[in-house]
């Protein structure tokens, strides 16, 4: 876990965060939990018929990718994370979430990149979040900067 | 076609929502997140939080059990469910949301757009939302593009 701004750099790369095989007990378990019930993630004759099969909800993966984020960064210092669906996760699939520093702003933010991939490096999700970090350089009047 | 374009401007019906502690570690342990923070008070509270801090999707919980399910999202945009993706999200937090807080919802239709393509077009409807506290705090916002094939 990184928690100085000081301590990360444009180019870092965190350490890859390997989820277990995605199982469609954990698609029920996600659409219990969210809400999310639209029958194309539970129930296999509307898969078919959508020509695609069961399929992941896509916050599920989008979920995986933030825990990635709040393993690396702590959640109280993350504002934002913004993502693109890109391609259907199938139940039976890994996912490999991915991230590094992007841009260093002003007030302590980062900019990082973060990815939800499978074993073939099929891109799931992909986007951005930000953070601001404190600072371990004390500024003139006593405060972190 | 023209009909999804009046969607544009379309203000959802406010609603209100609690952050449960029993749904934040329900959403924890159906996406895998190990995370304590999100589980136990006393070690939430060891890492620096006032309460159990909601995790990034969260607020799906909020909008889905407190607001639009998905048949009424449908219902409400017009849209064919089979033909339904998400394509985008995107949440910014300007402060703390903890479980025990209570969440006011306000969300709008921004943007609307059709597509043609070799494949076939689509509709890109973009909503976004935002978040108050009990203290009437505007606590976060969210964004999300949906995704209906023609």
């Amino acid at each position: 876990m990184w928690e100085y701004f000081e301590d990360l750099n444009v180019g870092d790369v965190f350490p890859t965060v390997t989820k277990e095989p995605i199982t469609r007990v954990q698609l029920v378990k996600f659409a219990g939990a969210s809400g999310d019930f639209n029958p194309l993630h539970t129930v296999e004759e509307v898969g078919e018929k959508a020509g695609t099969g069961v399929i992941a909800h896509g916050m599920l993966i989008m979920g995986m990718a933030a825990q990635g984020v709040t393993s690396w960064i702590p959640r109280k210092y993350v504002n934002s994370l913004q993502i693109r669906f890109r391609k259907m996760t199938k139940p039976g699939e890994q996912i490999h979430v991915t991230g590094k520093v992007i841009e260093k702003k002003e007030n302590n933010c980062i900019v990082c990149e973060v990815k939800a991939m499978n074993d073939e490096g099929e891109i799931k999700v992909s986007g951005t979040f930000e953070a601001a970090l404190p600072s371990k350089i004390m500024t003139e009047s006593g405060g972190n900067r | 076609m023209s009909a999804v374009k009046e969607l544009a401007g379309l203000k959802l019906e406010p609603y209100s929502f609690s952050v449960e502690k029993g749904k934040i570690r329900e959403l924890a342990a159906a996406i895998g997140d190990p995370n304590p923070i999100y589980y136990d008070e006393e070690a939430a509270k060891k890492e620096g939080y006032e309460g159990i801090p909601i995790p990034i999707t969260f607020l799906q919980v909020i909008d889905l059990w407190g607001g639009f399910n998905f048949e009424k999202k449908c219902k409400m945009l017009n849209l064919n469910p089979v033909m339904v993706l998400h394509g985008e999200q995107g949440y910014s937090f300007f402060k703390p949301i903890y479980a025990n807080d209570t969440l006011t919802v306000s969300g709008e239709v921004v943007d609307v757009q059709v597509k043609k393509g070799s494949t076939g077009g689509m509709n890109l409807i973009t909503l976004e939302f935002e978040y108050r506290n009990q203290h009437n705090e505007l606590v976060a916002k969210s964004r999300n593009v949906t995704i209906e094939r023609h």
